[in-house]
């Protein structure tokens, strides 16, 4: 009894929230299609929601909020989601690799790693001298000249003995330095260096947003990585990439699971900040976190804040029932 | 176990050491350049000044400022036809970087570009009213998140936890709107101050009650944003150990399911948690800036925030560094729950 | 879940206490709401408006501006000063009034004006800029007769000098400086040779190690001023009291003119920064005075039911909106170029959209209020992208079949347009001019930048357009820095360069008779607006909302908005 209620309530709600992200993809791929006002309409700025022509409403610069929506739901579907996605597959990788390895298991060959050091001092500290033939492919040359070096180092036994690369300690300090950089400093650095565009918006993001997955997931990890079904993996022989991938991952999934879809709001109001600070979306672009940052200036417009608020709050929740199904709960608890 | 705790210490400085020093490298390549002159250009007296005086005082402005030597050690050596010609180029000790680590290294942490307060004094007066406001909020979030979990895991409330996520999927600033409309506006219900913290007479000490009222809102929506993440997370993991035989041995033994939870299967499934609720601190102290802007508070996230946009380099390296510090102890922290929580973690390499 | 009750009934005990314990020292206060903290309150130093604004109650300078009639008046000084011209030296003779005196009753001195100048200039001090902006005085004259006498002797012979000869506060000597060890000190030495001033004078050194020490910047009290308030208490990002001095001098003159007198016994300026809880304390009675809210906020609070405990103010402010062209990028070289461009700017919609209306035109940079030099035979700006592409034709410009405008081998026509990110008015403008240049096929780039990057790019010339908003001064006309070839890399984002333009601005900036002054703005304009480098969009309109308890609110078309000294509480007697 209990297990067919159990299947068909999730069948409901898994069906809706398939709806949901089908009918976000439609309006996305037909925005378009729907003549719908461009440009600022100056003349009915914060429009509340049935005005005609609007038909829910507009927000401060008289832009059509439906608008917004329908291609903010574009943008979210190919910078918001895909961005949550980017960084929590590298937070997961760094956590698992700092959480399985630690700062002693990760041995790598001395020869290896000496090459590597001495081709990136050399890069570093020198230059091809210029108009040269060589000053294009430098890069290369020095990449060049650190392999043969290795093969070279590779010949005596000294070299060959293997070092632990503390990966842990490594992942750590990423962490801490990103975690402590304050965001308006990140962005402005970011600024100056690169000019703004959507795929510095996704690399941006990505590379700030893996450090709370990150985290989770080594801590996890550290757990599982002593249990009995483990060792015995290492005890076989088992190779690093099958034990990670049939074993690790699989018994730390959950932790990512529940962390997606949460990630997904903060990522959109994220988005919107770094939008305000000119290095997000450009302007002209819609989305639902520009529509929210409306609505903090002007709290008066509850319609800037309550559509786009929905529709992030169904994204998520949708999310969360598809990636993230969670397992029909334990008879033991159900019991009365 | 001495020595392993200096080793610690050691990478820990070390690291510390690293970040702060790229931190300081990075910021200096912000452009300033027009700062000062920018300061000059909006203000409304009429100019009297030459363009050739503004450059001037300018140059007077950065002599002073330390800001006319190299940068560091090493500065990008010109173009050369030469094979194998260095980059960089050493420029001695007298660099700005030189100069701040020495005084750091002594204890100066210098004045403010703005205002010529020393840093510490600016950096201690807006903690202290930004620690009251974090530990209150850390210690609501860690005492309510593990109930929650608990609750959310054994009754497994559809409802409550989508409940949990549209407070989660709210912007901090729609809640704590939200909260100022409700609570602290004339049209609804003025139980609580709107902002600030009341005047001089208003402290801790001499009238906590009132001090605290000012407090309320925004704790309550800090804590009411970031409750969802440790409870759900909390939540998810309870789940997972609910359907190990240990606690089906449990059930049998005749523990109520949330009994057989907490007594059992929470410290198996603390771990993320932990990782949430230790980061909690630092989050905090340095994200709070929405909530110290909505309800006026002199705080920690305005004072970095200020400082960054006004390229303010000493009291930002300084308020940094302090972040960069609390993220290493509460990185301990964890550690050292971690190692309570799961006591086989013990007798093991790091 | 037992909690939640528990909790909010907590939240409601707290509450009715906080409403018992409410303060009610505001009895005599007025409160007045800030964005933001003064950061710096060293009279040399100020930068921030809301410093200006306290710097003017706790110091006086020599003289002031009469904010209503929009002219210099006296302040410490008996009268305006004798002024007597002599090669390109400019002499001005003042006289301190008899009255003035500090706090201790010492009367102010020519000898503090004299220090007050030399400490600007002291060497090790922060005061570079206003070395560079009193940099023009080269000496100062004591009267050996009348120890409140003295002459400024300066090298320029603008009109402008004047006010800008007295504007500066008048720094205590007495407290700074007891002894007396800068008297000694030439201020012509000072200004010109600093290495040898301090050889010869080394108390000019021990004089900045204290003066660094003192911290002037956050301890204002280690620096009495001779204005009508001293600073009660100060809480950075908190709040700021001023209390208005029992004795304050000018309480003794006869007959003291409005700019003499301080009304409000207390000031309590409140640092908030986020409007919707400003305006919710000035709803809640917490505030009283709630300077410059956003255009939206103050017709919405007009429209709303509470002016029955609100009042509303607006003048007419000399703040505008200006969008630049980059005029050395070959594609906007040509004047005629950027006067078509400039039809494209839809200027009444975007006043209605970003101001309700709170808003006037003016034909260039000059205020409309100005009659004498206002060029008022000048046609406002019409919005038609019709005509903008007719003029875009006659400039050289075809529009290819491919798509773009090509002008040779420039093109095609697109421009990218700098704001400041997060300004939403600019924002509104810029969008409103990319929708209209898309009718016409011209490409609109919006490049939204933060404040330091925005400035970096304007003064290197990295942008093509850009929307600023520029303040007016009712009191000079200088366009030296705006729109002179000297002040390229400066503060003239638009490159400006043309031998007749600085000729003209020069000029302007030269000539001492009013008419023939008027006359030349009047030639200016023209020029600006056949040459288009900068197109003014619309002047604002200064707002100011208080509460029915303050009365007698004078709005002023200067900063702050309005006149702080001729507040009063309702229920204070007058």
């Amino acid at each position: 009894m209990t297990s067919t209620g159990l299947r068909t309530k999730r069948n409901w709600s898994w069906h809706l929230s398939l709806g949901w992200l089908l009918l976000l993809a439609a309006a996305a791929l037909l925005a378009d299609l729907f003549s719908l006002p461009t440009g600022p309409d100056l003349l009915r700025s914060n429009a509340a929601p049935l005005t005609p022509g609007h038909l829910l409403g507009t927000d401060s610069q008289g832009q059509d909020v439906l608008r917004g929506m329908l291609y903010g739901a574009r943008t979210a579907l190919l910078v918001s989601i895909p961005t949550t996605l980017l960084a929590s597959a590298l937070g997961t990788a760094l956590g698992v690799a700092a959480g399985y390895w630690g700062n002693t298991r990760l041995r790598i060959p001395k020869h290896w790693l000496g090459s590597v050091a001495v081709a990136l001092i050399f890069y570093i500290f020198f230059a091809a001298p210029a108009n040269s033939v060589l000053a294009g492919w430098w890069p290369w040359c020095t990449a060049g000249g650190g392999l043969l070096l290795s093969v070279a180092l590779s010949r005596f036994s000294q070299w060959r003995t293997t070092v632990a690369l503390p990966v842990d300690s490594l992942v750590s300090a990423a962490i801490v330095f990103l975690a402590a950089l304050p965001r308006l400093l990140l962005v402005v650095l970011v600024a100056t260096a690169v000019t703004p565009s959507v795929t510095t918006l996704v690399l941006l993001l990505t590379l700030t947003f893996w450090v709370p997955t990150a985290r989770l997931i080594r801590a996890e990890v550290r757990r599982i990585r002593w249990l009995p079904y483990l060792e015995a993996a290492v005890a076989l022989g088992l190779p690093a990439h099958q034990i990670l991938l049939r074993h690790v991952l699989p018994n730390c999934w959950h932790v990512v699971r529940t962390a997606v879809p949460l990630s997904l709001a903060i990522l959109i109001s994220l988005e919107t900040t770094l939008s305000f600070l000119g290095v997000g979306l450009p302007p002209e672009l819609p989305s639902w976190g520009r529509l929210l940052a409306a609505g903090r200036i002007a709290p008066s417009c509850w319609w800037l804040i309550v559509f786009p608020t929905i529709a992030l709050l169904l994204t998520a929740l949708s999310l969360r029932r598809l990636v993230a199904a969670p397992e029909p709960h334990s008879r033991v608890l159900q019991a009365p | 176990m001495a020595g392993r705790f200096f080793s610690q210490l050691g990478q820990t400085l070390l690291i510390s050491w690293g970040i702060i020093t790229l931190l300081f490298l990075l910021t200096r390549t912000l452009p300033n350049e027009q700062d000062l002159l920018a300061r000059f250009a909006s203000s409304s007296v009429p100019l009297a000044a030459s363009a050739q005086q503004l450059q001037v005082a300018q140059a007077q402005a950065r002599h002073r400022l330390g800001l006319d030597i190299p940068l560091f050690y090493l500065t990008q050596a010109d173009v050369s036809e030469a094979p194998l010609a260095p980059r960089w180029r050493w420029t001695g000790t007298q660099n700005q970087y030189h100069r701040w680590l020495s005084k750091l290294l002594q204890g100066d942490t210098g004045q403010s570009y703005r205002t010529g307060e020393p840093v510490g004094e600016l950096l201690r007066g807006s903690l202290y009213h930004t620690v009251s406001l974090t530990l209150l909020s850390a210690a609501l979030l860690a005492g309510l998140s593990l109930p929650l979990g608990i609750w959310l895991a054994v009754s497994g409330r559809r409802l409550a936890l989508a409940t949990l996520f549209a407070l989660d999927t709210l912007p901090l600033f729609v809640v704590a709107l939200l909260l100022l409309l409700f609570l602290a506006s004339p049209d609804m219900l003025a139980l609580f101050p709107a902002y600030g913290l009341g005047t001089d007479a208003v402290s801790f000490r001499s009238a906590p009650i009132n001090y605290l009222s000012y407090l309320v809102l925004p704790v309550a929506s800090l804590v009411l944003t970031g409750i969802t993440a440790p409870a759900v997370q909390l939540a998810g993991a309870l789940q997972v150990e609910i359907k190990k035989e240990y606690v089906l041995a449990a059930r049998a033994k005749g523990l109520s399911a949330a009994e057989a939870l907490r007594r059992h299967a929470l410290r198996n499934a603390l771990l993320p948690s932990i990782t949430l609720l230790t980061d909690l601190l630092p989050n905090l102290l340095a994200g709070s800036l929405v909530v110290e802007l909505i309800f006026a508070l002199p705080g920690f996230g305005r004072l970095l925030a200020e400082a960054a946009a006004a390229r303010d380099f000493p009291v930002l390296l300084a308020g940094v560094g302090l972040v960069v510090v609390v993220r290493q102890i509460s990185l301990w922290l964890a550690e050292a729950l971690y190692l309570l929580a799961d006591p086989r973690l013990r007798n093991r390499p790091a | 879940m037992r909690l939640l009750p528990s909790l909010v009934l907590l939240l409601v005990l707290c509450g009715a206490l906080t409403g018992c314990t409410a303060s009610t020292d505001s009895a005599d206060t007025i409160r007045i709401r800030w964005p933001s903290d003064p950061e710096t309150l060293d009279p040399l130093l100020v930068s921030s408006p809301q410093a200006l604004e306290v710097i003017n109650l706790l110091h006086c300078s020599l003289l002031t501006s009469n904010p209503e009639q929009l002219q210099i008046v006296p302040w410490l000084v008996e009268s305006l000063p004798k002024i007597s011209r002599h090669d390109s030296l400019t002499r001005l003779t003042y006289q301190l009034r008899a009255e003035a005196t500090w706090d201790n009753g010492q009367p102010v001195l020519a000898r503090d004006v004299a220090f007050t100048l030399r400490v600007m200039h002291c060497p090790g001090l922060p005061t570079e800029f206003a070395r560079a902006q009193y940099g023009f005085v080269q000496e100062i004259e004591l009267d050996s007769a009348d120890s409140r006498r003295f002459t400024l002797i300066c090298s320029s012979a603008s009109p402008d000098i004047v006010l800008a000869s007295g504007d500066y506060s008048i720094l205590p000597e007495y407290s700074l400086d007891p002894l007396g060890t800068l008297r000694a000190v030439p201020l012509a030495l000072l200004r010109t040779d600093t290495a040898e001033a301090v050889r010869r004078h080394p108390a000019l050194r021990a004089f900045a190690a204290r003066y660094r020490q003192a911290q002037l910047s956050r301890h204002p009290d280690r620096l009495p001023g001779c204005g009508p308030y001293r600073l009660k208490s100060w809480e950075s990002n908190r709040y700021m009291v001023l209390e208005r001095k029992a004795g304050w001098w000018a309480n003794r003159l006869p007959k003291p003119p409005p700019w003499l007198q301080a009304r409000p016994e207390k000031l309590a300026y409140q640092i908030i920064p986020d409007n919707t809880t400003a305006l919710l304390a000035l709803r809640r009675g917490s505030l009283d005075l709630y300077p410059m809210p956003t255009a939206r906020d103050f017709t919405a609070m007009r429209a709303s039911a509470d002016t029955a405990r609100l009042a509303f103010y607006t003048a007419d402010s000399y703040d505008m909106l200006v969008v630049g062209f980059n005029t050395q990028r070959p594609m906007l070289r040509t004047a005629a170029t950027r006067r078509a461009l400039s039809l494209l700017f839809n200027i009444p919609d975007l006043m209605q959209a970003t101001h309700q209306g709170l808003a006037y035109r003016s034909v260039s940079l000059i205020n409309p209020h100005d009659r004498l030099a206002y060029q008022d035979s000048l046609p406002n700006l019409i919005f038609s992208p019709v005509e903008a592409r007719r003029q875009l034709q006659l400039a050289g410009w075809q529009l290819r079949p491919a798509g773009g405008w090509w002008n040779g081998k420039i093109g095609p026509l697109a421009l990218r347009i700098s704001y400041h990110a997060g300004a939403t008015e600019h924002e509104t403008v810029a969008l409103q001019f990319q929708a209209a240049a898309a009718r016409i096929g011209v490409e609109v780039q919006l490049r939204p930048a933060e404040a330091g990057l925005l400035q970096q790019q304007l003064a290197t010339g990295d942008t093509d357009m850009f929307i600023r908003k520029t303040s007016g001064n009712p009191f000079a006309y200088n366009f030296m820095p705006l729109l002179h070839t000297r002040g390229i890399g400066l503060i003239n984002y638009s490159r400006f360069s043309q031998p007749a333009a600085d000729e003209l601005i020069e000029a302007i900036t030269a000539e001492p008779s009013p008419e023939r002054h008027a006359r030349l703005l009047k030639r200016f304009q023209v020029l600006l607006r056949r040459e288009s480098p900068l197109v003014v969009l619309y002047f604002t309109r200064n707002r100011l909302i208080t509460t029915r308890r303050v009365t007698s609110v004078r709005t002023l078309s200067v900063r702050p908005g309005y006149d702080v000294l001729s507040l009063q509480l309702a229920s204070a007697k007058p």
